[in-house]
């Protein structure tokens, strides 16, 4: 079947994937609870009934999540659900390649994150969106200087109460590296180490897509703040 | 801009130095005493300290408006799709 052979071609490459699964003392902050009981299963022994039980108990947990990130990463419902089903199908052929009691959650987003790399980026046919050199430098001075100053309450006020749609919207308009960093950051709580290992790439590089996307963000949404807390000002 | 802006902060450079240690330390990416390095200059500047609150607000506004919840027939969906799997390698 195509998908296996993808699957090996996904989870296969030196040393990086390892990195999910090996080390989960690096990998989590808070250990999978299931992690004393997995820690135990004789995973070559294991028969296909019982993985298969043991999946759906296990990684079935995060499919509101991985859908969240995929409509981050697609943008529509119909393409989000196919990834998320793409990238269960892989996880769990490779199952057996999972350590248990590492970190199953970070493991299921790196596959998600290259199933989305590796099938749907080339099938949309989109260049690499994001070229850091491409966000300038004056932009994330403007980001950076002191955003909120110039914030009134109510635009603060404004800001808070922003629609989900317009948060949505401004995520999406920053570029596609650093919104996934942002996103892995900010709504998953994933360490910079698991973000690295996420989207293999090295901690530093980390670092500055988070710094980059968090301006940027910043900026877009005092935009759509002010423009809504005027608005409000006007109304009243 | 605010009147009471502290000396470090005044060059864009330091502005943004500053902001990035804020993002780090709301990560909790950083050392203890970067940790308190950062809280005392929270305490000292008032345009450091509501960025804070902005990055603060920020992230509860990404957080809140990212949660999707996948269609019900998604799980279903996974399920029969990996039951028609079969596993050939063992390693």
């Amino acid at each position: 079947m195509v998908l296996t052979s993808m699957t090996v071609a996904v989870l296969d490459r030196p040393a990086k994937h390892q990195v999910v699964g090996v080390d989960s003392e690096v990998m989590s902050e808070r250990p999978a609870p299931a992690s004393t009981l997995s820690e135990e299963i004789d995973v070559a022994a294991e028969t296909d009934a019982a993985r298969r039980t043991r999946f759906e108990r296990e990684a079935l947990q995060y499919v509101d999540q991985l859908y969240s990130a995929a409509m981050r990463m697609t943008r529509n419902p119909q393409d989000a659900e196919d990834l998320v089903q793409e990238a269960y199908t892989k996880a769990y052929s490779a199952f057996h390649q999972y350590k248990p009691g590492t970190n199953l959650k970070a493991w299921l987003y790196r596959i998600l994150t290259n199933t989305y790399i590796n099938i749907y980026r080339k099938k949309q046919r989109q260049p690499l969106q994001a070229n850091t050199d491409t966000v300038e430098d004056w932009q994330m001075a403007q980001a950076a200087e002191h955003t909120s100053s110039g914030l009134r309450s109510a635009e603060a006020e404004a800001l808070d109460h922003l629609p989900d749609s317009d948060v949505k919207e401004a995520l999406q308009q920053i570029p596609e590296e650093f919104r996934l960093a942002v996103y892995f950051s900010d709504v998953e709580g994933f360490a910079y180490k698991e973000i690295a290992e996420i989207l293999n790439i090295p901690i530093g590089t980390v670092m500055s897509r988070l710094h980059r996307g968090r301006k940027l963000l910043r900026s877009l949404l005092s935009d759509y703040a002010r423009e809504r807390g005027f608005k409000r000002g006007k109304e009243s | 801009m605010g009147t009471e802006n502290c000396k470090e902060c005044e060059s864009t450079a330091e502005a943004v130095e500053r902001l990035e240690r804020i993002y780090e330390y709301l990560d909790g990416a950083l050392s203890r005493d970067d940790i308190s390095d950062v809280q005392n200059h929270l305490s000292d500047c008032p345009e450091c300290a509501s960025d804070y609150d902005l990055e603060c607000l920020i992230r509860s506004v990404v957080k809140r408006s990212c949660t999707e919840q996948a269609p019900e027939t998604l799980k279903l969906t996974i399920i029969q799709r990996i039951s028609q799997i079969k596993i050939e390698a063992r390693h």
